[in-house]
């Protein structure tokens, strides 16, 4: 026997196991809770305006953050289910990219410039492999995403290198979004799911100081390690 | 179901819970009234500690001059870049901008109540000036580096209005000369950096209520017309240092007109004229009353301007120096040949060899020429028959100043004379400036004044002439200036300054001699603000 097979025999089992304990009637909605783990890729234009040095390539990176996952699924077919998942938006931490020091000796690189929260449903088509009488079922979805940021806060640091109290723009984002995940039916309609999705969030990022309004196109680049329980019904 | 709605509702109550509201940036002021601060706090553009800015300017030549002059900064310095409400030169209300700079540091010189210099710039042809702008320093000729480094450096805060015309001021103009104009936006950039001040990042600093004014240049007369209209409001000044100043004005004109050009006057011209023109509406009728056919399309709105001043020569919007017509024009005053004959002659090209300025004279000369001969003849027909008591060479028992003038620019220079109105400062003066100014004479402008308030009481006006022999307690600033003169002459004969011989080498000095006394006046000022 291949060392492939050895290792797929439990979860062939588990599936037949889970499978066995299905009811009849196939529930078409389900929930799921669990948590985000989102890891971004940021990049951008560097930060344009007033007062920027030349030759000064200002840019962000945002720290990583995790949040509890929702989700909302409704059956659609055997194969083909729609869900809305959402994050408890996350409070997400900006900090420059740049030279140690701007406008001086005001810190600049690796402070904490800025927070928002973001709230970012999804909208998804899943196509889940096998039919209802496995347990476990790989699935791959394609989605639209829509991402709003709240709480857009300036910290002290932020502030100080941009030159004053500053109010954080950040448009909306509406992006395409892809995934790849598994669920494993358990008894009594629960069942675990643990996906991995790619997102595009860009938004057009602009600060403003009194009077003196900067931006830069930000690529955020998350994407999610969800791992979740769902119950249907 | 009830699963599902309890569910929702967690959800609902999470996203609730995570919401609160965004930062927000400075309060923009509802009040258009002059002196209102339009954001507070205000935009700190810069911010530098001792070793930083001394670092900063180390790294050009020109920083590392000025550092010779100052002296090593003991004290940071924030800029601030505050934007204010004024009134324009035809009473406008219009939003103007200028520069708050803040020292800091652990110094006691540099943070708690420390006193303010409030400054005024000097001519600016480039409309992009911006006091607060460290980075985009050569638009404002450096000023703002020499005044951050010999005031703010040093423990005083500086207030410094890029006045209405520049930077983002929409007035179209400059209100260059206009005394009234100049004096209220030096005040109200006061009152809008003293709003901002305890709201800036730097707020361990604040207002001691000591008030120094100074200025170089066209800002000197804005500095000493600030001093009249602040000594006249009852409001306290500590002390006064206007520099290089073209305070007498209607005299300073008269010089010219009568042939002792100015080095730089054709970019001075526009400027003057569209000023007043603005102001009072009698100056001319159209730009061809006062300025050749060559140039006067479009040289009302010529100046200030984003173009460099060498690219609007270059493409005949000014000329190169010829303010007036090489050919002398012909004077004729009906029943009065004597008078004809003297102006006609006064009038003509300058050439007495033993006059070491003829030179710089004669550049004021040529064809194409700004200036038409008949208005030049109307200001000095006005000239002759309303003299000022100060030139050609004072008169004693006549009024220093004319008595109503009739010619309209010549009256707009006499109401913006600083001897206007018989004024003289109640608070401490230092007039200082440089003998050999080609650009603003110091006999006809500082000599004036003094001459004017030489009644005053004992110490109240001090003069320093820059490069008299070094004398008295300014001795080591007059030493300083010569020997940078000298110092400079000598580079410019050296291989590496071009091998020049001296002629050449001291008509190049000619040109930098007025921006040249400027930090030297600075120090001086600094030094006699210090002692108050």
């Amino acid at each position: 026997m291949t060392k492939f097979a050895l290792r797929a025999l439990p979860v062939a089992l588990l599936s037949l196991t889970a499978s066995l304990a299905w009811a009849d009637e196939i529930p078409n909605n389900t929930v799921r809770i669990g948590e985000y783990w989102v890891f971004y890729h940021t990049s951008g234009s560097a930060l344009s305006g007033p007062f920027i040095p030349p030759g000064e390539d200002l840019t962000v990176t945002v720290k990583n953050v995790q949040t509890p996952y929702l989700a909302y699924l409704r059956r659609l077919s055997t194969h083909f289910t729609a869900e809305l998942a959402f994050g408890i938006p996350p409070l997400t931490k900006t900090y420059g990219k740049g030279p140690a020091t701007l406008a001086g000796t005001v810190p600049y690189n690796g402070q904490e410039l800025s927070s928002a929260r973001w709230f970012a449903p999804t909208l998804s088509l899943l196509y889940m492999f096998f039919d209802e009488s496995y347990a476990l079922r790989p699935y791959i979805g394609a989605g639209v995403n829509y991402t709003a940021f709240f709480n857009r806060n300036s910290t002290p640091a932020g502030d100080a290198a941009a030159g004053g109290p500053t109010r954080v723009e950040l448009p909306s984002s509406v992006g395409p979004s892809g995934t790849i995940g598994l669920s494993y039916r358990l008894p009594h309609n629960w069942s675990l799911s643990a996906s991995y999705s790619i997102t595009r969030v860009i938004t057009h990022s602009t600060a403003i100081t009194a009077g003196v309004v900067r931006s830069s196109d930000v690529s955020f680049g998350p994407q999610a390690f969800v791992a979740a329980v769902g119950y249907s019904f | 179901m009830s699963k599902l709605r309890h569910l929702s509702a967690a959800i609902a109550a999470a996203v609730l819970t995570a919401c609160g509201s965004d930062s927000t940036t400075s309060t923009v002021a509802s009040s258009t009234t002059h002196g209102t601060l339009v954001e507070n706090p205000p935009f700190r553009t810069a911010s530098l500690n001792a070793a930083s800015f001394a670092a900063q300017l180390s790294a050009n030549t020109t920083g590392a001059q000025l550092l010779q002059i100052t002296g090593t900064p003991t004290c940071g310095v924030d800029f601030y870049y505050i934007k204010f409400w004024t009134v324009g030169g035809a009473g406008e209300s219009t939003e103007s901008s200028g520069a708050l700079m803040v020292p800091t540091g652990a110094a006691p010189t540099c943070s708690g109540p420390r006193p303010i210099v409030l400054y005024g710039h000097g001519t600016w042809v480039d409309q992009t000036g911006n006091m607060a702008d460290i980075v985009n320093y050569a638009a404002t000729n450096d000023e703002n580096l020499m005044v951050a480094a010999t005031f703010a450096a040093q423990g005083y805060i500086v207030v410094a209005p890029n006045f209405a015309g520049y930077d983002i001021s929409t007035l179209g103009y400059h209100p260059y000369f206009n005394a009234a104009q100049q004096a209220g936006e030096m005040i109200d950039t006061l009152a809008a950096a003293r709003t901002a001040l305890p709201n800036t990042m730097s707020s361990a600093t604040s207002d001691s209520g000591k008030l120094f004014i100074t200025g170089d240049s066209a800002g000197s007369n804005a500095a000493m017309a600030t001093q009249r209209a602040l000594e006249a409001a009852g409001q306290a000044v500590t002390a006064a240092a206007p520099s290089s100043g073209a305070y007498a004005l209607e005299a300073f004109g008269d010089a010219i007109f009568f042939g002792s050009v100015i080095y730089g006057s054709p970019e001075f011209a526009p400027l003057v004229t569209t000023s007043f023109q603005r102001a009072y509406g009698n100056i001319y009728s159209a730009t061809t009353d006062i300025y050749s056919a060559t140039y006067a399309t479009g040289i009302a709105t010529l100046l200030p301007s984003a173009t460099p001043i060498d690219t609007l020569i270059a493409n005949g919007a000014l000329p190169a120096s010829a303010l007036f017509d090489s050919t002398t024009p012909t004077v004729t005053i009906p029943g009065n040949a004597i008078l004809s004959a003297e102006l006609t002659a006064a009038l003509a090209v300058p050439s007495n060899p033993a006059n070491p300025d003829t030179p710089l004279f004669e550049a004021g000369f040529g064809n194409p020429y700004l200036i038409n001969n008949s208005y030049r003849v109307s200001y000095a027909l006005d000239a002759a028959s309303n003299p000022d008591g100060a030139v050609p060479t004072p008169t004693a028992g006549v009024p220093l100043a004319a008595v109503a003038p009739t010619q309209t620019l010549r009256l707009a220079l006499y109401k913006n004379d600083m001897r206007y109105g018989d004024w003289a400062p109640n608070s401490p003066t230092l007039l200082c400036g440089g003998d050999q100014d080609p650009e603003v004479f110091f006999s006809v402008n500082t000599g004036t004044m003094a001459a004017f308030w030489s009644g005053l009481p004992a110490g109240l006006i001090t003069v320093l002439d820059v490069s008299a022999t070094p004398a008295g307690p300014f001795a080591p600033i007059q030493t300083a200036f010569q020997q940078a003169g000298a110092a400079q002459l000598a580079f410019y004969m050296s291989a590496a300054g071009g091998s020049l011989t001296l002629a050449q080498a001291e008509a190049l000095l000619v040109g930098s001699y007025h921006r040249g006394v400027e930090p030297f006046c600075a120090l001086a000022a600094r030094n006699f603000f210090s002692q108050f």
